[in-house]
């Protein structure tokens, strides 16, 4: 058993490793996304709630100042942007659809732990970088921020991302079926977008809307952990969400192994 | 000139028929990607609806005013989709394949040929949705006078140079560093200073985002054109403005082919 978890654990290390020098390789690329694009995020989104504060003449709004939604606004981008997978999840497509998942279903590692390791690898090292500037932003204008909050908030958001990779394996296995499937990532990452609270907090959405909202997963990406870092919620959200990204995850890989399954009977690798 | 703007609308109109073969052959993926766009054009719609639920004024608009602006701006989106995006967003790749050597030996302009071959047919819809909502916008506007509607034939080209020059700069400037893919996504954070209103954006930045990087001129001054009194200084600018960009792209991109080396051959 334990000999089994170090082949395990060495195995996934190394394809993380993989990936952290395959996106540091080209730094340039990588400054811009990890904290170019994090930064100018972080300054419109500031804009937007300074000038809504200062034209609505309000001291409040649904409950909470100004600082507490300039430290959301802060937040949101950068949790979003990590509980997101765009690029891995092309790639997973792309592979079935190609026929270039031959060379991984030769190897010693299924394709689900293949990718998820590598996503793993890039979210955390651009975590790290990019965390600078809603850290620096937070600390020069004194936001309402729980810091000894964060680890929980960022262990959420991680957790959560092991739904979004599950997600993106059943999106993948969708090309087995069907010649195009890129509109089918394009649907779902957007409608995670919107579900998670990204856009507007959650709490400001009409109270029937946003107790759904809540019950569902998807604010583990990022309302519940900015809700909680910021103050807006506490741990019992956070738990809830723990329950909700775990329930959703067994349906999602259930849904996922059917799909592989199925699909890699009709599949057919072509090629030398 | 008429002889060479025929050769170029030939070209278009050869470009949009097999766009739209292309895009019709795979059915579902078509209307997944109207339902793809729907849903985030809905989102920039959903986010001004939710705050004016907590207040009655952002900027100097009211909601009213403020659903013009995000159709307007959402309609003019819908444009530059239609015509560029799906271009602008393989560029890396023609890039790094290679493609680029095969556009640039064509006896057509690179830049038209590396921005306009593809035509994103489904955003179709997008337009005729986003145009009729500008419409419903418009009729909740007390006294509007419809005539005001032409002056958007002036500033919606307008925005749209501003568009196209700022994304096929980025674009171009992935030619100098070998890889650069990320600036795609740059892009999408700096259009989002277009998505919202002007009169957010207070002092020195304001006028940036008037005359240096003019993303106010997409939407928001467009907006202000159609309910507020006339400023001609803008349509001065609105003139000027899309032939110092396009001046300044003609010069970026020769520039930026001195650092591109084949890769195809």
């Amino acid at each position: 058993m334990k000999k089994l978890f170090i082949a395990f654990w060495r195995r996934n290390l190394a394809f993380s490793e993989l990936a952290i020098v395959s996106n540091l390789e080209y730094r340039f690329n990588f400054f811009i996304d990890a904290f170019v694009q994090p930064l100018i995020t972080v300054g419109i989104e500031l804009l937007m709630w300074f000038a809504i504060f200062e034209t609505a003449n309000a001291v409040q709004i649904g409950g909470f100042g100004r600082d507490n939604y300039l430290a959301y606004g802060v937040w949101a981008p950068f949790l979003g942007r990590i509980a997101v997978s765009w690029m891995y999840e092309s790639m997973m497509v792309e592979e079935v659809a190609s026929g270039s998942i031959n060379v991984i279903l030769t190897r010693p590692i299924s394709f689900y732990e293949y990718y998820l390791s590598q996503l793993m690898g890039y979210k955390v090292t651009t975590t790290l970088i990019s965390m600078i500037a809603p850290l620096a932003v937070s600390l020069f204008f004194d936001l309402p921020v729980h810091y000894s909050r964060l680890p929980m908030a960022i262990a959420l958001v991680f957790y959560y991302l092991f739904l979004v990779h599950t997600l993106s394996f059943v999106i993948s296995t969708f090309a087995f079926y069907m010649t195009r499937v890129r509109s089918l990532t394009l649907v779902k990452n957007l409608t995670l977008w919107l579900l998670a609270g990204e856009l507007v907090p959650i709490d400001l959405m009409p109270p029937a809307i946003a107790k759904i909202l809540l019950l569902s997963p998807f604010p583990a990406g990022v309302y519940t952990p900015v809700a909680y870092i910021t103050g807006r919620a506490d741990s019992d959200l956070v738990l809830q969400s723990f329950i909700s990204v775990t329930i959703s995850m067994v349906v999602a890989v259930i849904i996922g192994a059917v799909l592989w399954r199925k699909g890699l009977q009709s599949y057919t690798g072509t090629g030398a | 000139m008429i002889q060479n703007l025929l050769k170029y609308l030939g070209l278009y109109r050869a470009f949009f028929k097999a766009s739209l073969v292309a895009d019709l052959e795979f059915r579902l993926n078509f209307l997944l990607l109207v339902a793809g766009e729907c849903i985030w054009y809905g989102t920039q719609l959903l986010l001004y609806e939710v705050i004016y639920r907590h207040t009655n004024i952002i900027g100097d608009w009211t909601l009213e005013q403020m659903r013009v602006f995000v159709f307007l701006a959402l309609f003019v989106d819908s444009i530059y989709m239609i015509l560029w995006d799906p271009n602008f967003s393989k560029f890396n790749d023609e890039v790094r394949k290679g493609n680029l050597d095969l556009l640039l030996t064509k006896p057509v302009n690179s830049m038209f040929m590396i921005s306009s071959q593809k035509v994103s047919i489904s955003h179709l819809p997008c337009l005729v949705f986003t145009g009729a909502g500008l419409i419903w916008a418009l009729q909740a506007i007390p006294d509007f006078s419809w005539y005001r509607l032409f002056w958007l034939f002036l500033l919606i080209p307008s925005g749209l140079s501003v568009i196209f020059v700022g994304r096929l700069a980025l674009n171009s400037t992935a030619i100098i560093f070998s890889r650069a893919d990320f600036l795609q996504y740059v892009w999408y954070s700096i259009f989002r200073l277009g998505l919202r209103p002007d009169a957010i954006y207070k002092g020195f930045l304001r006028y940036v985002l008037l005359f240096v990087l003019p993303f106010a001129m997409v939407a928001s001054i467009p907006t202000r054109f159609l309910l507020e009194p006339i400023q001609l200084g803008f349509i001065a600018w609105a003139l000027v403005m899309p032939i110092l960009l396009l001046t300044f792209m003609n010069w970026y991109w020769k520039f930026c082919m001195r650092f591109y080396s084949s890769a195809s051959s």
